[in-house]
């Protein structure tokens, strides 16, 4: 073994124990990001203890949580910012809206279904889902990135 | 000893923090979740459909009878569906335990078939729906429900007007 490929190696054994998760707001009532943000920035649920943390940047981001029906008028930038998050990742699609289009569906001003624009890994229902729902997607969001890297 | 009282508190109580995803997690015994469907209690009124607003239940008339389908990836749990069935055939459960690969995401649904039957007193085809208790004193025993689903609308209001109520 190359000493380049025993070094990929360390860094990714160490890399799989903390994924950094990013939010992508893709026009939702707010409703789905207030729980995400209960969901790890609360001591009540603490979504930090799976070893996760919420980070700033696309380009630092590991799992992604996409929330909203992909509005007309945000659909670019979302895929823009999607475009800049390193592979691999895994996505997560919280709330109804992403998934189907929830309440909004068959709207003119929706792009709902969010899985025909970007590859959606898991789905979260709910309107909106409570924390501990948030967190068991983000726990299969994980395992799932685990096999990935 | 501010400090000191809030340290001993938490000695106390232990941390906030819930146990979840490592532990159950306490649900509260009302919270709108998943949706259960009887479908021998569906009278087929179709009032659950009118109220979804996402549309997240449909009706679709088949060969085999009335197919009722619902789908959990569209549904937001307001619980109008509960609210406004007449027999308590569809209710919110309380689990939430719903988060799925996208692979399962047209499995999250619910698909039942409402039979056709021959009517028992003249034959004609008719729906095998549970009959709508609505206005119905005394109401019905179980025996009388098995007989209505098995009769058509014709024969169920003269089964019901023999029996002394104007249906
Ligand atoms: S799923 Fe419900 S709570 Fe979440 S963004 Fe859509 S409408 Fe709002
Ligand atoms: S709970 Fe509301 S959205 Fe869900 S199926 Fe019933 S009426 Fe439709
Ligand atoms: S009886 Fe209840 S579940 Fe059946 S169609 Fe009517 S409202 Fe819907």
């Amino acid at each position: 073994m190359t000493l380049m490929q025993t070094l990929t190696e360390k860094a990714k054994n160490l890399a799989v124990r903390s994924p950094w998760i990013y939010r992508i707001n893709a026009g939702s009532c707010n409703g789905c990001d207030v729980e995400c943000a209960t969901t790890a920035l609360i001591p009540r649920y603490d979504v930090e203890r799976l070893g996760c943390q919420y980070c700033g940047s696309p380009r630092h981001a590991d799992i992604v949580l996409i929330t909203g029906p992909l509005t007309a008028r945000i659909k670019e930038d979302v895929l823009r910012v999607f475009a800049e998050i390193p592979d691999p990742k895994v996505t997560v699609a919280v709330g109804v809206c992403p998934i189907s289009g929830g309440i909004f569906r068959e709207s003119y001003a929706v792009n709902a279904e969010v899985d025909h624009y970007l590859p959606v890994d898991i789905n979260v229902p709910g309107c909106p889902p409570r924390p501990q729902a948030i967190i068991e997607g983000v726990a299969q969001a994980i395992a799932l990135w685990r096999q990935r890297i | 000893m501010n400090t000191l009282k809030i340290l001993l508190r938490n000695l106390v109580r232990g941390p906030s923090t819930v146990p979840f995803p490592f532990a159950p997690a306490w649900t509260p015994e009302r919270m709108r979740g998943r949706i259960e469907f009887k479908l021998s209690s569906c009278t087929g009124c179709r009032a659950c459909e009118q109220v979804c607003a996402p549309g997240a239940i449909r009706f679709d008339k088949t060969p085999e009878g009335l197919r009722f389908m619902m789908w959990h990836n569209t549904c937001v749990f307001c619980g109008l569906c509960e609210f406004y069935c007449p027999t308590d055939a569809i209710r919110n459960g309380n689990d939430w335990h719903m988060a799925h690969a996208v692979g399962e995401k047209y499995g999250m649904a619910i698909r039942e078939t409402i039979p056709y039957v021959a009517c028992t007193a003249c034959g004609m085809k008719a729906l095998a729906s549970a009959p709508n208790p609505a206005g119905v004193k005394p109401p019905f025993t179980p025996e009388e429900i098995e007989q209505q689903r098995n009769l058509c609308p014709a024969c169920r209001k003269k089964a019901l007007a023999e029996r002394g109520v104007q249906p």
